[in-house]
């Protein structure tokens, strides 16, 4: 009896473990609240007001701390947490970026567009928790080996001239700062590559079939951009947690599968947005949610100007519904179908400052699979026009001035109409005033006169003491580091526009240090300007699933508005490069011809010539002799040389060592004779 | 005077068998370089920058597809692109390159790894990863870690003129640094044998100051012949292939990893007709018959498979922490260099116990040198110990002569 209780009693224990091992990997969390890596992937698409449409993939990988798992993980990826253990990186943002997000079409209020938004090219910045003294070499470390692992040539920003430590105007203000650029870095599938390769599923199941390369870079924005916080690494022992947060962002013209380009145009003019759907814009469906992630979600967001648009339309089609609008009845709208029907909705709650709350429709990918794909598609059917919310001041930057000798920079800031709205937010305030926030690294040979900046307001200009309040220059060293401005400037709130000038003058570099291609000019990174009175930030309603979404959750975080401005090409002076040879060359020639013909005059003795040249005709005979005999005493020196024509006293000499050599020799052979 | 030249004949007597002393050594060095060959690596650099040498880049990227189709690994491919050509805003298939009018294949591919890209293709670092001189932050992807059992491949291709490269137009790589780079690395013993492969104008002459034994050097034209393109696509917008990386494709589309080409019947398959140019194949540092050695030696990782079952009757001993593993007696069996494996660790243990209890006969010198006479291997070394051991018979009979 009791040896049959036995294995009954070790298979109920297997069967609880089971179920308890389930239990954990669906609650994520077991007895002593100790939480497992997670991961999540979510795709929000977006239709965008100039008839292109966002796509915006988030993936989150977290490892949570622990003592227990050692270095051991399920699906975080070793090479980031080797990262962060090596380096130790409290938080760290890397970004790839090709071409450049446009704030005004696309918006510059939404969170996608304030923190995913990044200029051209790759931006890092990184803080690291060591003493300050070691942050340096810890950059210097960090950036080489983010560039073996994103095949791109972060390590570039390990030199001091590149990088820069912001002190307070940049968002995570930390004294372990740094923050480099290169503006100039191309991006292609080789980033891409291990960036997937850094999810579990890579590019094989869930969310991330759908990232076809080519499709990809056709688009005119792509970001990619890998953020990590690393938290609570208190003691030594444990291993600190890790949320690893990777976006891409692209913006993509929807291919008509119907119709040419041409005949599309023709329907512009008629305001009927393109239609499209996750196979015309990338040309792949999902095909079920990657088996690891804990979550696979798709959203379609409208934003708000569409939402308000839409229901302006509706309003003027079907007076007759009077009562209010519904989540239920939105989206059976006449003004556009769905070819998928959404699991739920979810509505932003109606923020203080603007009309109208954005919507979103999520979409589980759980419920598809192989054989019946998810296609998310909208198709228009009346025309739609609207604009997306955009940041209270529209910023640009400029060259001004001409010739290479010096020139300016300006950085201009208009107010968008949108400013009005906020306008009730603040009115009520006696002194109303709009914070801004600027942020500007230039590189050395672009040597900044910061006495030199002028303000405008309204083009007036004005005292530099009245508009800014808070100022911070570290001028730059030559080849050694870059100069920086951080600024936070109070404008008024009725302010039209207002302009930062500051003049430099261009600096020569040596010639080693020209890139192959400086005829084509040099990259001055773009400014950051952000207003922090105002967040990028949507709230909705409290619920269960919103909390669940990390991507939701990281858009009801609070951050400040930011947007980045252009990239300027400042064109240098660059020298004739052939120039230095050419001028040897030339020197060189004229200098030989001239001394050599006065020195030829200066020294000829014609009469001592002409006698030399008669003894040598005399002595002509009587050398060979002496050459012979020269020669016998050179064959003296080594008779083992095969001799051409040995003489006579050096014969003996060689005979004798010839012979001794065979005599090696033969016993050399008939010892291998005698052994085989 | 007798007795002086006795005196130099005397010394010369004396530098004999320091001469054979060092002969046998460096027979012993050369059975170093009878290293298994025990992996392949490649470097691939294409050094021209702008869009206009968009053929550089695909040249490069089609050896890349080849190496990597014919079983070279990701990490053992060192990748130099010295621009950007396939996300250039020229370039009207974004993410893609193609070698062909026809674009049938996207050498670009899903799953590129390039090391070195951009700026960072200078002739110095080229030089640092032929001779591993690196700062201690660079990370792996970008060393070459060979080894003394390295085949390594190294394909070079851009704008080159008489005994140079240029990188980047902007600065040249000369044929003495590269004869240079490569003696540094057969001292640093980073490789036992290298194929060169050049694809520039008068690439021949990149070889010209080649000394290191070891090297195989293959370019497309002579001295004062120039490498031309092989054709134009009227979509791309530029030439997209050059006509020696062409042909040499052409080769190895017709191959798979399993197939015996040698590397003769490749350098054969130029003809110079077609490329409008001589092909130039230096093969005077090179031990090995072109025609016993296959392609996939260099442009595949195909290790020659040694069938030993030392591992139940070893006939073995350890030699300064060296383990020689005897090939099977059987003579039938062609085996006709004895191959040595170096640092073989854990054999090594194995063996080396097996060995001591199991024929402590054989362990003793005098055997197993008769046991090589008999099978008459290594004639040379043995009349070197002959000679050698003739030196004071050869004192004596000096001394005689006197």
């Amino acid at each position: 009896m009791t040896l049959l209780q036995r294995p009954l009693l070790v298979l109920l224990l297997l069967v609880t473990h089971h179920l308890l091992q389930c239990w954990i990997a669906f609650g994520s969390v077991d007895e002593e609240g100790q939480k497992q890596e997670e991961f999540n992937e979510e795709l929000l698409l977006k239709p965008l007001p100039d008839r292109k449409v966002l796509a915006h993939f988030h993936f989150q990988s977290s490892a949570p701390p622990s003592t227990s798992n050692g270095r051991h993980h399920h699906l975080f990826p070793k090479a980031i947490s080797q990262l962060v253990q090596k380096f130790r990186v409290k938080e760290m943002e890397l970004s790839f970026t090709q071409g450049r997000w446009n704030y005004e079409r696309w918006g510059g209020f939404d969170p996608i567009a304030s923190s995913n938004a990044k200029p051209p090219g790759v931006e890092l910045w990184a803080v690291f928790d060591v003493p300050q003294h070691q942050v340096d070499a810890s950059w210097k470390n960090l950036t080489h080996a983010l560039s073996g692992l994103f095949c791109a040539s972060i390590n570039f920003l390990e030199s001091t001239s590149t990088y820069s430590a912001p002190e307070w105007s940049f968002p995570p203000s930390s004294g372990n700062l740094r923050y480099g650029t290169l503006p100039r870095e191309a991006v292609c599938t080789e980033n891409l590559t291990p960036w997937l390769k850094l999810l579990p599923c890579r590019d094989k199941a869930g969310l991330a079939v759908l990232l076809d390369r080519p499709s990809i870079y056709r688009g005119f924005y792509h970001s990619q951009r890998l953020h990590l916080t690393s938290t609570g690494s208190g003691s030594k022992g444990t291993d600190s947690g890790i949320i690893l947060n990777q976006a891409l962002t692209v913006v993509l013209q929807p291919i008509q599968p119907n119709g040419l380009r041409a005949s599309m145009d023709h329907a512009s003019e008629k305001h009927i947005q393109p239609s499209w759907s996750l196979s015309s814009i990338f040309g792949k469906q999902v095909r079920g949610r990657c088996v690891l992630a804990k979550s696979s979600k798709v959203y379609l967001q409208l934003d708000r100007g569409l939402v308000a648009e839409l229901k302006r339309i509706h309003k003027e089609n079907e007076k007759s519904v009077a009562n209010g609008l519904t989540s239920e009845n939105f989206w059976s709208y006449p003004s556009f179908e769905l070819s998928a029907n959404p699991d739920r909705i979810v509505i932003e709650e109606n923020s203080l400052h603007s009309k109208s709350s954005s919507i979103l429709y999520n979409f589980q990918v759980e419920k598809y699979s192989e054989s019946e794909p998810l296609d998310l598609g909208l198709t228009w059917k009346i025309p739609v026009v609207w604009l997306c919310q955009s940041a209270p001041l529209h910023s640009s930057r400029f060259l001004m001035g001409s010739g290479n000798e010096r020139g300016a920079i300006a950085i201009s800031l208009k107010s968008t109409q949108l400013r009005e709205g906020f306008m009730g937010a603040f009115a009520d305030n006696e002194r109303c005033e709009l914070r801004v926030d600027v942020f500007q690294v230039v590189p050395w040979y672009v040597k900044v006169y910061f006495h030199s900046l002028q303000v405008f307001i309204d083009q007036q200009p004005k005292a530099v003491s009245d508009v800014i309040e808070k100022i911070h220059v570290s001028p730059s060293k030559d080849k050694v580091s870059p100069g920086m401005m951080e600024m936070v400037l109070k404008l008024p709130c009725r302010v039209k526009s207002a302009a930062l000038t500051i003049e430099f003058d261009k600096g020569f570099l040596h010639i080693d240090e020209y890139p192959p291609d400086a005829n084509q000019g040099f990259d001055i990174p773009s400014a950051i300007i952000s207003f922090p009175n105002f967040h990028a930030s949507m709230f909705f309603l409290e619920d269960g699933s919103v909390n669940k979404s990390p991507l939701l959750s990281k858009f009801q975080e609070k951050s400040p508005v930011m947007s980045y401005t252009e990239v300027l090409l400042v064109p240098l002076t660059t020298p004739d490069f052939s120039m230095p040879y050419n001028v040897i060359t030339i020197t060189c020639t004229v200098f030989a011809l001239y001394f050599g013909s006065l020195l030829n005059v200066l020294r000829r003795r014609i009469a001592e010539e002409e006698r030399f040249l008669k003894d040598k005709a005399t002595k002509k005979t009587g050398q060979l002799p002496l050459l012979l005999s020269k020669l016998s005493a050179k064959l003296r020196g080594r008779p083992w040389e095969p001799p051409h024509s040995p003489p006579s006293t050096s014969f003996f000499i060689s005979s004798k060592l010839v012979f001794k050599v065979i005599l090696v020799a033969g016993l050399a052979v008939g010892w291998q004779y005698y052994f085989s | 005077m007798a007795t002086f030249i006795n005196s130099k004949t005397i010394f010369r007597l004396l530098v004999l068998p320091c001469l054979l002393l060092y002969s046998s050594i460096a027979h012993n060095s050369s059975s170093v370089e009878a290293t298994m060959h025990t992996n392949n690596w490649a470097v691939l650099v294409c050094t021209s920058r702008f869009w206009f040498n968009y053929r550089h880049m695909a040249n490069t990227l089609s050896l890349y597809r080849t190496v990597k189709r014919l079983g070279i690994p990701d990490e053992r491919i060192i990748l130099m692109l010295a621009d950007d050509m396939a996300c250039n805003t020229r370039n009207k298939y974004p993410a893609q390159v193609f070698n062909n009018e026809n674009h049938r294949l996207n050498l670009y591919g899903d799953n590129v790894e390039v090391d070195y890209r951009g700026y960072e293709v200078t002739v110095e670092n080229f030089l640092r990863v032929l001779t591993g001189r690196h700062e201690t932050s660079v990370p792996r992807s970008k060393r070459l870690l060979s080894d003394e059992g390295s085949h390594i491949l190294l394909y070079m291709t851009g704008h080159g003129g008489d005994e140079f490269l240029k990188f980047q137009d902007s600065e040249e790589l000369q044929s003495h640094d590269l004869a240079d780079a490569v003696k540094q690395m057969k001292e640093k013993l980073r490789f036992k044998e290298l194929l060169i492969m050049v694809d520039t104008c008068q690439a021949a002459t990149l070889f010209n100051q080649l000394q290191s034994p070891g090297v195989l050097a293959i370019g497309s034209s002579m001295r004062g012949e120039n490498s031309y393109s092989h054709h134009l696509d009227s979509d791309v917008g530029v030439s997209v292939v050059d006509r020696f990386t062409y042909y040499t494709l052409a080769f190895f589309e017709r191959l798979n990893i399993y197939d015996n080409a040698s590397l003769s019947s490749l350098f054969s398959s130029y003809n110079p007709s077609m490329l409008m140019s001589t092909a130039y194949c230096r093969r005077d540092l090179y031990q090995r018959r072109l025609e016993e050695v296959p392609v996939t030696n260099f442009f595949g990782s195909v290790m020659e498979t040694i069938h030993t079952d030392a591992a139940y009757k070893a006939l073995s001993r350890k030699d300064s922490g060296r383990f020689k593993a005897q090939m099977s007696l059987d003579q039938s069996v062609h085996h006709h260099e004895r191959r040595t494996l170096i640092n073989v660790n854990d054999q090594d243990e194995i063996l080396n116990t097996k060995a001591e209890d199991q024929q402590g006969a054989s362990t003793c010198p005098f055997t197993s040198f008769y046991e090589k006479l008999r099978k008459g291997e290594n004639v040379d070394s043995l009349v070197n110990y002959g000679l050698v051991a003739m030196l004071p018979l050869l004192g004596v009979s000096s001394w005689l002569f006197q």
